[in-house]
């Protein structure tokens, strides 16, 4: 690459439009100097919250500045991918606060949990501004094995081991069907980047066979039917901080991508997504009843959310959506779930964190008693996972639905929507344990103060309080 | 002064007093009640006040107050939109006076978690208020499926020994029709652009019967369930007899008003020509429930459980009314809903305060009641006199409307239903018996202390409505007349255009070829 090309790919466009995931690489190298430099671990979070901070100016600035192409049309900024930045930079914070004081053998190496939360993070930014399959497949993987080592971090627990292998077993082989599904489609179409592939080739079964693959590996990370299996194994078994992170960052990158590349399937796919949306719903909340361990329980929860939105991308492929409306829709959804499920998770933490043993629905028992504030805040993200209003789920709820019904898959939505009524049946037992129940005499989970976890809760409950009761100035900003 | 009699005052100021209420430290229970009676006698007080002004003869909404709220994708603005209009006037009063009364009743048998008990008071009076003045379809909807949560807390927290099952059950099924209705809510406002129920309610009218009758069903559903109508009402018994005193109060006065308020604005107001299809339907509905209610409730033998099923059978009236879509028959209604919520609210106001002295409901248990607590008996036989309709009381002025509004649509109904005035009377007067006279054969039973000033106080208000309303209906019907000529009109032009529909060669239901009528 001689000089003049550099300089074509590397203006100033360009740099802004990589500003959040350049911000969050120079952090990384900086993590990385303070654990080799003697007397300077004290500086970790600091590093660690400056660059989320930096990253997240980077960020808002794109969410509020014009749509950039940038190499080569690989890459873009606009206002979406900057929303998107903003809410893996949240999901990361979120993730990170819960995990102070979490880890006990392993604090040492806490340094480098830091990072890679931050490599995570930087692939997550990078999946969702990518407009090409390679570029992708690079954030994927630096979000992926990242992921892979953190699931395992617990190295002294059998459970944690064992989660991370599985995660990395069945990633490795969700990464090897992407890259052959991207294979197929460059067979198809001659070109990876995504604006640049012609509407006639895309019709071809070869690139379809490609984009069908590829999906598929995007379901694996979005957890949807039946590529579901391996999310309550990991999510049990990886360390609750981690987990927390997965299950509000992952997804929402992978959603970040689909949207874009839902332009390789045919429109005739529409159906076949709304069933596997429906269908996953219903084992998503179907599983989670009979569960008592409260990871596994959200766990499953998260798989039938998973759903939900993938039901907006039906309506998306369908063609009777806009794809504005539905990325809006899944972009809306997707906020209030990482204040949800990340305030819920984070709970979890906090109280697994004194014992170390699994939170179970047993020993939610009389929380409102032991910990109001827990138990109050928990009580709300089970309202707002469950979709009820005046909280943030209600109306990611109501979005989703209305790209279904715009697209005039009204049966699919009421079958969808009639599977909250079985999510509820989860949701309120959880409240039930806590408000209604009188705790077992040795109930030990969620004693002692822990300031940070009460600040981080009250800070997701109101996230999504103003979500749900504030919508507008979300609304108004995402265009 | 005036600036804050408004009706946003009267759906915040609730949650302010939840708000202070939370506030409190948590072992000044009586600074809790206190702060939640005042809350409530202040609503009740900007209710009356605004009720007093409304003007009866207009059917437009009054004291209505819009701000924009947010703008849903497709530039369709939602609003905060209250305005009070002759559907909703009597509702509303109903609840602002019904307000302090459950408050002073919850004196007697709330004893533990008083806090959070007032709060959730509070706040489940801001959702009911905010269902019956919402003008906005998305505000109604946010207000109609919350005011489920508050309830959800009382009757899990404090209820009876069955709660848990009471509670989740009362919850799922009120949300299983919820949704369905919410398809239909994101439906009408996609097709039509606009969340504003004053011009939702023109664009529903317009729209084909079929589209029509689609909607219907499912608004008809959600409304359905929550009255609750014949085969939708086996969560009313467990969650009635589960719930503590003031619970059941606010489930019989205000609750499930909210079920049959939706039927009135939105099947029949909003589609008229669907409600003329299916009103033979809904009414066979309301006289199967009417008998079926009553014989559900001959068979108790627990006193809440009886008082609760005679809700089903009383309500089935109110759908028979409202469905017989006769001017008399839908006033009859409107004025029903009001005097189940006085005299069943009564009635349970009464259960619970025996069951406070006794601790069981079982009728058994009873019996000569009358000669150990006088005033008790005064207030009881008073309370299911009204209930059954004795002319000179509330019950009777709408009974009577609803069978002579039934009569003029179909006879048969007419004559089934009124076989549950009869069985009404029998199980109510039979149960009175069995607790009131006779001797007293409980040795537990001789020593009960009578009613004391508080009980009596709270009481009295209602005795008070229940004549008024018995002598001097005109003086509540005149309220909604304004709005009821307007959904006639409503009504008579749906009949004009179904008749001249049938004179047009069939053609292809519409909802068959949605591409022409999606935009």
């Amino acid at each position: 690459m001689n000089v003049e090309m550099m300089k074509q790919v590397l203006n100033a466009e360009a740099l802004s439009a990589a500003a959040p995931f350049l911000a969050l690489t120079v952090g990384i190298l900086l993590l990385l100097l303070v654990e080799i430099l003697p007397g300077t671990a004290t500086l970790r979070p600091l590093v660690f919250l400056g660059t989320l901070a930096a990253a997240f100016g980077y960020a808002w600035q794109q969410a509020n500045g014009p749509e950039l192409r940038v190499f080569a049309e690989t890459y873009v900024a606009n206002s979406t991918t900057g929303w998107w930045a903003i809410l893996f930079i949240i999901a990361t914070l979120v993730a990170w606060l819960f995990a102070r004081k979490f880890y006990r053998e392993e604090a040492r190496f806490e340094g480098e949990h830091d990072v890679l939360l931050l490599s995570a993070a930087a692939g997550m930014v990078l999946m969702a501004g990518s407009r090409d399959l390679l570029v992708f497949f690079v954030g994927l993987e630096l979000l992926s094995v990242p992921l892979y080592t953190l699931s395992g971090f617990q190295r002294a627990k059998r459970t944690s081991i064992e989660a991370g292998l599985k995660y990395f077993v069945l990633g490795a082989f969700a990464a090897a069907m992407y890259l052959f599904g991207a294979a197929l489609v460059y067979a198809g179409t001659g070109t990876l980047t995504l604006s640049s592939m012609d509407a006639a080739d895309l019709s071809k079964s070869i690139t379809i066979a490609g984009g069908a693959l590829i999906a598929a590996s995007l379901f694996f990370k979005i957890s949807v039917f039946p590529f579901h299996l391996w999310v309550p194994d990991v999510y049990q078994g990886a360390p609750a901080p981690v987990t927390t992170f997965m299950a509000t960052g992952t997804k929402a990158a992978a959603f970040a991508f689909l949207l874009p590349m839902a332009v390789l399937l045919p429109s005739d796919a529409a159906v076949l997504l709304a069933a596997i949306a429906v269908a996953t719903m219903a084992l998503g909340n179907l599983g989670a009843l009979v569960q008592t361990d409260l990871k596994r329980l959200l766990a499953y929860s998260g798989i039938s959310h998973a759903g939900t939105m993938l039901l907006a991308v039906a309506a998306q492929v369908s063609g009777g959506a806009s794809a504005a409306s539905v990325s809006n829709a899944i972009l809306y959804y997707m906020a209030a779930y990482v204040f949800t499920a990340g305030g819920a998770f984070g709970l979890v933490t906090a109280m697994e964190s004194r014992t170390g043993a699994p939170v179970t629905i047993e020993s939610l028992k009389g929380l409102a008693q032991r910990q109001p504030l827990w138990a109050a805040t928990f009580a709300l993200f089970a309202l707002s996972l469950g979709g009820i209003p005046a909280t943030g789920g209600f109306l990611g709820k109501y979005l989703v639905f209305s790209t279904a019904v715009q697209a005039d898959m009204i049966g699919w939505a009421i079958a969808g929507v009639l599977m909250s009524v079985v999510a509820l049946g989860y949701y309120l037992r959880l409240i039930v344990a806590m408000y209604m129940q009188e705790a077992a005499k040795d109930a030990t989970h969620g004693e002692g103060s822990r300031p940070w976890a009460n600040a981080m809760a009250v800070v997701c409950a109101v996230g999504v309080l103003v979500l749900g009761v504030l919508p507008g100035w979300f609304m108004d900003h995402m265009k | 002064m005036d600036s804050l009699l408004t009706l946003t005052t009267l759906v915040v100021l609730p949650l302010v007093g939840a708000l202070l209420v939370a506030l409190t430290p948590k072992a000044a229970t009586q600074l809790q009640r206190l702060i939640t009676l005042l809350t409530t006698v202040v609503v009740g007080v900007i209710g009356v006040l605004l009720y007093l002004r409304f003007d009866g003869t207009s059917a437009a909404a009054q004291f209505t107050q819009t701000t924009p709220w947010f703008t849903l994708p497709g530039g369709i603005a939602v609003h905060w939109r209250l305005g009070l209009d002759g559907l909703s006037v009597l509702m509303v009063g109903l609840t602002a006076v019904l307000g302090p009364i459950v408050v002073l009743s919850t004196w007697g048998h709330i004893e533990h978690r008083v806090k959070e008990f007032m709060i959730w008071l509070l706040v489940m009076q801001t959702g009911m208020l905010g269902v019956f003045l919402s003008l906005d379809l998305v505000l109604f909807y946010v207000f109609w499926e919350t005011s489920l949560v508050p309830l959800y807390f009382m009757l899990g927290i404090w209820g009876g020994d069955r709660r848990l099952y009471a509670t989740i059950k009362f919850f799922l099924y009120t949300l299983a029709g919820s949704l369905v209705m919410l398809i239909a809510v994101i439906w009408l406002i996609q097709q039509s652009g606009s969340t504003d129920l004053s011009y939702l309610v023109n664009y529903g009218g317009q729209l084909p019967v079929d589209q029509q009758l689609w909607l219907f069903s499912a608004f008809a559903l959600a409304f359905s369930i929550k009255v609750p109508l014949m085969p939708f009402h086996t969560w009313l018994p467990d969650a009635h007899t589960e719930a503590p005193t003031s619970g059941s109060v606010i489930l019989a006065g205000v609750l499930l008003k909210m079920g049959t308020y939706g039927l009135l604005r939105f099947c029949i107001a909003m589609f008229p020509g669907a409600a003329l299809v299916a009103s033979p339907w809904m009414m066979a509905l309301g006289t199967l429930g009417i008998v079926y209610g009553a014989f559900l409730a001959m068979a108790q033998t627990d006193i809440k459980r009886l008082v609760a099923c005679s809700s089903v059978s009383h309500l089935g009236y109110v759908v028979l009314g409202l469905f017989a879509l006769t001017e008399a028959g839908v006033r009859g209604g409107v004025l029903q809903m009001v005097n189940h919520g006085l005299s069943t609210g009564l009635l349970f106001l009464l259960v619970g305060m025996i069951y406070e002295r006794r601790h069981t409901r079982a009728l058994d248990q009873y019996g000569g009641i009358a000669s150990v607590m006088p005033l008790y008996a005064i207030f009881f036989v008073f309370a299911v006199l009204s209930s059954v309709a004795l002319p000179g009381l509330n019950g009777f002025v709408g009974e009577y409307l609803i069978l002579l509004g039934t009569f003029q649509a179909s006879s048969t109904m007419a004559a089934i239903a009124v076989t549950g005035v009869i069985f009404g009377a029998v199980y109510l007067l039979v149960a009175t018996r069995k607790m009131l006279f006779g001797p007293v054969t409980n040795a537990a039973n001789k020593h009960l202390p009578d009613l004391n000033a508080r009980e009596i106080s709270l009481m009295l208000p209602v005795v008070v409505l229940c004549v008024w309303i018995g002598v001097q209906p005109n003086w509540f019907m005149d309220r909604m007349s304004g709005s009821l000529d307007d959904l006639q009109t409503r009504l008579t032009r749906a009949r004009s255009e179904a008749k001249s529909a049938m004179a047009e060669p069939a053609t292809l239901p519409a909802f068959l070829a949605p591409q022409e009528t999606a935009r």
